[in-house]
């Protein structure tokens, strides 16, 4: 898939130092494809294709379409309309829209799948469970089987 | 004074049932359930229910809190107030805000329970068995991961798939692109890890 | 409505026990414990001691039956087991088998 704009290598930095579009926002269009690391302060959204590292201190959106392929997702809110091949540490919400394909682990204050969407992987919400079912949450992580009396 | 003429089984919000509950029929627990559900109708657990153990149906509601596996055979509904500590699986999964889990989630064909007979694809399944009927569900996965190949890499993969530029490579991924991946033997805690040798039997 | 409805063809395994009141369309197995009133409706099946503070069986029930109040075995019940209860009584067509215990 040849792309229209550059392809840049290695770290990308969004935000305040290198926005890719004039708002305040930084943008990855459609037809661009990174390959390698993006930081950022800002918020960001991916339209196109990124393998690599993502960890922004803004908001992520990935959109219907886009792709992307990371070990790691940080971000603060993060929204997933697209494909994502990797792993996502949020400080804020999770959201998988319904054309949402995601295959990872989601961490995130809170987590939400919308009907339609398809995902495979851990979601590790931190709360308590009643104390009638153990209460508390780390007992459970570490295995259910001691963890009920 | 007929309470069948639907057949619904209600656990009142006082009632505390330690044991199983199975059988054909729709399930509302509003108390607390601990042991396995095991129905062939919906199940809702109401913003007040407890489950203490897994919960098989057709259609899940969860408002409650569950510790446990929750296994649809069409869809599973977590909406506010829901909290689960277990795995999550049907074809179809919505997790409203609000709802909190953790464990795995997994939609679509790899999220299904291996067909009640319904389900076109079911091919070779291993007979029920009352306890950990986990089991079998678990080696039904490996017919179905062929059409997930198309998805890339099995479903515990943490990691991108092997051709990605950055550099995990998992021992489970498929080393080829489109090789069909070996069976998956999931990498789980605690009495999930019991599953997972069952299925090397 | 009653406030736990065991449907027709629900089996539990297991201990039930509740502060309302309970109807059992379905089977029991194990121990069924109710404050309030106990329905066992006809083609029912209970497998258990049952206590609550009445109780009325259209079914079969096998187990010690502790009730409060009443016990009613209706017509086409099969019950076998004993029968604590401060009234207690059985219709002409249902079958029982146990001790009957009135001295409450």
């Amino acid at each position: 898939m040849s792309a229209s704009r550059p392809q840049p290598r290695g770290p990308v930095h969004a935000g305040a130092h290198g926005r890719t579009s004039g708002e305040s926002e930084a943008r990855i269009s459609r037809g661009a494809r990174v390959r390698g690391r993006i930081t950022g302060t800002g918020d960001l959204v991916i339209e196109g294709n990124v393998e690599g590292d993502v960890n922004v201190r803004g908001d992520l959106t990935i959109a219907e379409g886009a792709t992307v392929t990371s070990p790691s997702v940080g971000a603060g809110a993060v929204t997933i309309a697209g494909t994502l091949e990797g792993n996502v540490a949020a400080t804020g919400p999770v959201r998988l829209a319904p054309t949402a394909r995601v295959r990872g682990d989601l961490q995130g204050t809170q987590v939400a799948i919308d009907d339609g969407a398809r995902f495979s992987g851990r979601l590790d919400c931190e709360f308590d469970l009643p104390p009638e079912l153990g209460g508390s949450s780390q007992a459970e992580t570490r295995g259910r089987a001691s963890a009920r009396r | 004074m007929t309470s069948s003429a639907s057949n619904v089984t209600i656990i009142g919000k006082s009632t505390r049932v330690r044991g199983r509950v199975h059988g054909p029929g729709d399930l509302e627990v509003q108390g607390f359930v601990d042991g396995e559900i095991a129905v062939t109708g919906d199940v809702t657990i109401a913003l007040h229910g407890m489950v203490g153990a897994g919960v098989k149906g057709r259609r899940l509601v969860v408002r409650g809190a569950v510790k446990g596996d929750l296994v649809g055979d069409e869809a599973i509904l977590l909406e506010d107030g829901a909290r689960v500590v277990g795995d999550v699986r049907a074809p179809r999964v919505s997790i409203g805000v609000g709802a909190l889990v953790r464990g795995f989630v997994e939609t679509g064909e790899g999220g299904a329970a291996p067909a009640r007979a319904a389900r076109p694809q079911a091919a070779v399944r291993p007979a029920h068995t009352p306890e950990r009927t986990h089991a079998p569900e678990r080696t039904h996965t490996p017919e179905r991961v062929p059409a997930l190949a198309a998805k890339a890499a099995p479903a515990k993969v943490v990691a991108p798939p092997a051709r990605a530029a950055a550099t995990n490579s998992h021992a489970s991924a498929s080393s080829g692109p489109r090789r069909p991946p070996p069976p998956v033997v999931p990498v789980l805690k605690g009495a999930k890890g019991q599953i997972a040798k069952k299925r090397e039997r | 409505m009653a406030s736990t409805i065991i449907g027709a063809g629900i089996t539990i395994e297991g201990e039930i026990s509740t502060d309302e009141d309970i109807v059992v369309a379905g089977t029991v197995r194990g121990k069924l414990t109710a404050k309030e009133a106990v329905t066992i409706e006809h083609g029912a099946t209970v497998e258990a001691d049952v206590q609550g503070s009445s109780l009325i069986v259209g079914g079969a029930l096998t187990g010690n039956v502790t009730a409060s109040e009443r016990v009613d075995l209706q017509s086409g019940s099969r019950v076998i087991g004993n029968v604590k209860a401060a009234r207690v009584t059985i219709a002409d067509g249902a079958q029982f088998k146990g001790n009957v215990d009135m001295d409450v």
